[in-house]
């Protein structure tokens, strides 16, 4: 490996100069391209050598023997989950629990009838987060009932139900520990930075190895997806409760169980609330995804009508399960700051409480008297089909114009890059990745960097892992680009950030699976669809980032930069962008990581590579090819970040 | 340079003091136990923190307080009398030394009776409050009796009278977050006395306050500390405040204690240059009292003078002055303790107008040598009082 030095020496002694932050970035692109263009060098080289065999990709020996011996364990599972201590006392009890947890919780649901349902839901909406809300959980009601997904949409309930309920049964006494011991804190946040990088798609195959397809493991892998905000939220607020206050209560005395149960949890519960949405909220983007895995409801439909290519029925389960994120959002947002609830004078509040339980109760009995159960699917409005008429008139009026971008995209952009990937000798990608690494994060990030690919290698899915890659690489450049432009013009009009602010909260809530739908729509199947899916799904997060970050600059150091004559141009290259990196790099960081999970989520729609491995892998039991391509995009997702998280400390 | 003024009066025994400090050392960092008896112990702070890394906050001291006294401790940020304060009732464990509450060694107690002692002896009042806003402030006044145990009427009923005696009836079911900063120390002080606690602890609590509140505050803290006879140890970076509220005084610099004394002697007689700099500003006339320059009459001189009492401090001792040619006869009761005249009054004010001792006595020693007949005779007594 002495070629190492190569590029790394390269990126020393580059024109990095000796001027500020500026001078140094800008030096820093130039070795980057520099290490780029040594890659495109090595290609044509390898290229016309004929493809000798050292450099060709990676040797899939090892892989293959890690692969058979992943299926042995699969297949031991397989053979023992009826025998072996561990399944038949732990992990059997656990799935059987869960899913009668889920089973229960469908049946009570459905034993309130959707009378009851909807008088429960518009009710405590009602009380905690105020009327608008409620008319928004009506409607929601009204979507599924209307769509004829009811019994789905109850489905996806009790999922969600019962994943949240596991993940703040084992997140918040977590969070506690980790906001009063530092300790816990320091050897947990690694662990949390890991689960959040990691893509939704890579959960899902060590669960069903455990658990089998279906609800109980569906509950599990969202509940331990959505584990990490309430935890990290909890641990936050925890550790943000005033050390005044602290300190005062300490020096009246109190124990720390006191400190805890009347002070800490008390000044923390608002925050603690917050966490409690956010993981809500993934839960909700998770139980979808989980549908890939046997979860049945609104997902289930969503992946049956996609895999029809029948955009219509996907439509609708997709409006639905936007509703739901939306109401659901919105209803334990409120909880959180209490903003809209109404105000009730304290000694009212219990005798309201009963009054709408007995409101809940008297529509429940009356719909049971009339014999209700979910809302009849015979009594919904299809829109699949106007739907489907809809998108026919728009394939048939741009059908042709998406298709000619769709194609260009492919043979131009698409193809060549991942040519490049997987055409290059495989030392040399690792080589740029480690110097890739070093170049924008720092020593300790190269050895990751490099590691990562190493690892793909190895774990033998080294050609759909480039694939995958240029895949992500084309979405974040596409993503970061608009993301940028899209920013800066939100931070120059007030108008247009009033506008669209509401929009990209509205997005941001939604769960990704929804994003393929139009994607498809417009592009039909393939990888082009993946990626116009990736962009639109890792756009707003960008796009709020560096608005953000831009409106973040001081208003009196913009002041003084407009005294000295800035032109408004002067103004944003030279001042608002400069202050603004800390954000720029964020979103990039984000933009970046959002785009991997969602390309991996479309091999649902045809976009082949790793993502489609997985799903392969679950539907043909070929759990070796599923985890190894798991793994591969964990690694994947740990290069990117690390490479696009600068030269900050690292996280300890 | 360490004029160690730490040394406890000879007159008051440990066992009468409701504190008694005894080197006291807070040092922060690792390897902190690594400084004391060695020889970096003497080093100062800057070379300590070179060589070991440790931030010296409190170093060797040592001090009582007197039951029913406010003790003052004073000193510029980062003198380290809130790590001191802290260290009393072990809110910051100290590296070494001991601290003594009514004979009991504070330091050595058991997390269990630690947490006896906040809760009956010891009530702290801070800075920034520490008010818990979630919390009525009935419900914060009340919060030391409740991890106490004490049963919910009883401890409401006694949150009241101490929000009563604080002056904030009426503002029971108010959050904190409704009441301005002045109102809110009150919840703090009314929670600190709520516990009936025989030591009250202050830390800077009126620094956050606007000037005028702060007066108030410090009128309150008097009347309090009159009615209802509590210990106090006071840390302000405000010598004004020292001044006003000090029973006696603690200097404190670099976390050493360079003076202990009462306000007269601080000002009067500062150890050192640092002290001497530090009360420049003050207005000696309104600080010393006639204890101070009380002297035996000169050989015929008036003795029929305007009495006064030692007490009063100098500014009101000179409109007795301007009506009187004789000086003034300071009585304790029945008892004569001497006589202030014009030109011991005059010395004073000239000391403190130029701020410069010395230079007072070298003109009062030339005007003496031009004029011998018309300078008063001083007779024997040549210093200034005998400080009481």
């Amino acid at each position: 490996m002495a070629t190492v030095t190569e590029p790394v020496g390269a990126s020393v002694t580059g024109p990095t100069g000796s001027g500020g932050p500026g001078g140094r970035l800008r030096g820093t692109w130039v070795q980057a391209l520099l290490v780029v263009a040594v890659l495109i060098a090595g290609y044509w080289a390898a290229r016309l050598m004929g493809s000798p065999a050292w450099a060709g990709g990676f040797p899939t020996g090892v892989g293959e023997s890690f692969m058979a011996w992943l299926d042995g364990i699969y297949e031991w599972i397989v053979a023992n989950r009826n025998d072996s201590p561990l399944f038949l006392y732990f992990f059997n009890y656990v799935s059987v629990g869960l899913g009668s947890a889920v089973v229960l919780i469908n049946q009570f649901l459905t034993f309130l009838t959707w009378a009851g349902v909807t008088a429960l839901g518009v009710a405590v909406s009602w009380r905690i987060a105020g009327w608008r809300v409620a008319l928004l959980v009506l409607a929601t009601f009204a979507v599924f009932a209307l769509s004829g997904l009811w019994n789905e949409a109850m489905t996806t309930l009790s999922l969600i139900i019962t994943a949240v309920f596991i993940a703040l049964l084992f997140g918040i006494p977590l969070g506690i520990l980790a906001g009063r011991s530092e300790g816990f804190h320091r050897g947990l946040r690694p662990v949390l930075d890991f689960m959040q990088i990691m893509p939704a798609f890579a959960y899902l195959l060590p669960f069903v190895l455990l658990f089998g397809i279906g609800n109980p493991a569906a509950a599990v892998v969202t509940a331990v997806y959505a584990l990490p905000p309430v935890v990290r939220i909890t641990a936050l607020a925890i550790r943000e409760v005033p050390k005044g206050a602290i300190e005062a209560t300490t020096s009246l005395g109190s124990t720390s169980w006191q400190l805890l149960t009347k002070v800490q949890l008390p000044m923390a519960k608002r925050t603690i609330l917050l966490g409690v949405n956010q993981t809500i909220m993934l839960a909700v983007s998770m139980v979808v995804i989980a549908s890939v895995i046997g979860a049945g409801g609104l997902g289930d439909a969503i992946y049956q009508a996609l895999a029809k290519i029948n955009v219509g029925q996907a439509f609708q389960a997709g409006l639905a399960i936007v509703m739901l994120a939306i109401a659901m959002d919105r209803v334990t947002g409120a909880v959180g700051h209490g903003a809209h609830t109404p105000d009730i004078p304290r000694r009212y509040r219990l005798p309201l409480w009963g009054g709408l339980l007995a409101l809940v109760i008297l529509v429940t009995v009356v719909g049971r008297l009339f014999d209700l159960g979910g809302w009849p699917r015979e009594a919904s409005l299809d829109i699949a089909d106007p739907v489907n008429t809809l998108y026919e008139v728009i394939q048939s009026s741009i059908g042709t114009f998406t298709a000619m971008l769709g194609t260009w995209t492919l043979n131009w952009v698409l193809s060549p890059l991942s040519a490049l990937l997987t055409g290059s000798p495989w030392w040399l990608v690792v080589l740029v990745a480690a110097a890739l690494g070093w170049i924008f994060a720092g020593g300790r990030a190269a050895i990751v960097c490099g590691a990562a690919f190493v690892v793909i290698g190895l774990l033998g899915v080294w050609d759909n892992a480039m694939d995958t890659l240029s895949q992500v690489l084309v979405a974040s450049v596409v993503t970061i680009a608009l993301g940028v432009v899209g920013g800066v013009l939100m931070s120059r009009s007030d108008v247009l950030a009033a506008i669209a602010r509401p929009i990209l909260d509205a997005m941001q809530t939604l769960p990704p699976f929804v994003y393929l739908i139009p994607a498809v729509a417009l592009f039909t199947i393939g990888r082009v669809p993946a990626l116009v899916a990736a962009v639109i799904f890792a756009l707003p997060p960008v796009v709020r980032l560096v608005n953000d970050g831009i409106r973040g600059v001081s208003a009196g150091t913009i002041e003084a930069a407009v005294s000295q004559g800035s032109t408004k141009w002067q103004l944003l290259t030279k001042v608002e962008l400069p202050m603004a990196r800390g954000s720029l790099l964020l979103a990039i960081n984000q933009g970046i990581i959002l785009v991997l999970s969602m390309v991996v989520m479309g091999a649902l729609v045809g976009a082949g590579s790793l993502g489609f491995d997985v799903v392969f892998g679950l539907s043909q039991n070929q759990l070796g090819l599923g985890l190894a391509s798991g793994l591969a995009i964990v690694c994947l997702g740990l290069f990117l970040d690390r490479l696009t998280q600068g030269r900050r400390a690292p996280r300890a | 340079m360490s004029t160690q003024a730490t040394e406890p009066e000879p007159t008051t025994g440990a066992s009468e003091a409701t504190f008694s400090v005894r080197n006291l050392w807070k040092i922060f960092g690792k390897n902190a136990d690594k400084v004391i008896g060695t020889e970096l112990e003497h080093a100062d702070r800057d070379r300590i923190k070179e060589e070991t890394g440790c931030t010296v906050a409190v170093r060797d001291v040592s001090f009582d307080v007197r039951p029913g006294e406010i003790f003052v401790v004073m000193g510029l940020s980062g003198s380290g009398k809130s790590t001191l304060i802290r260290c009393l009732t072990r809110l910051i464990e100290p590296t070494s030394g001991s601290v003594e509450l009514d004979g009991e060694d504070i330091e050595k107690a058991s997390e269990q009776r630690l947490r006896e002692l906040r809760r009956h002896k010891m009530a702290m009042v801070f800075q920034h409050f520490g008010l818990l806003p979630n919390r009525r402030i009935i419900d914060n006044v009340a919060y030391g009796l409740e991890v106490r145990g004490t049963p919910r009427a009883q401890r409401y009923e006694r949150a009241r009278q101490m929000i009563d005696m604080v002056g904030l009836a009426g503002q029971e079911n108010a959050y904190p977050g409704e009441l301005s900063g002045g109102m809110q120390q009150r919840v703090g002080l009314a929670r600190a006395l709520a516990v009936d606690p025989q030591v009250l602890l202050f830390d800077e609590p009126f620094s956050a306050l606007d000037p005028l509140i702060r007066r108030d505050m410090q009128s309150e803290v008097i009347r309090l500390q009159r009615e209802l006879n509590k210990t106090s140890v006071f840390i302000t970076h405000d010598l004004q405040e020292a001044l006003k509220l000090g029973d006696r005084i603690a200097i404190m610099r670099d976390g050493e204690l360079v003076q202990v004394g009462t306000p007269e002697e601080v000002v009067g007689r500062p150890a050192n240059a640092y002290v001497a700099d530090f009360t420049s500003d003050v207005a000696r006339t309104t600080v010393l009292t006639a204890r101070w320059l009380i002297r035996d009459a000169y050989p015929g001189e008036r003795t029929d003078g305007p009495i006064t009492a030692p007490g009063t401090v100098l500014a009101e001792v000179l409109p007795m002055l301007a009506a009187s040619i004789a000086p003034v006869r300071v009585m304790e009761g029945e008892a004569l303790l001497g006589y202030v005249g014009r030109d011991d009054v005059l010395r004073a004010i000239a000391e403190d107008q130029l701020d410069d001792s010395e230079q007072v006595d070298t003109i009062v020693e030339e005007t003496v040598e031009e004029i011998p007949d018309g300078a008063i005779d001083h007779g024997d007594v040549t210093s200034t009082g005998n400080g009481g």
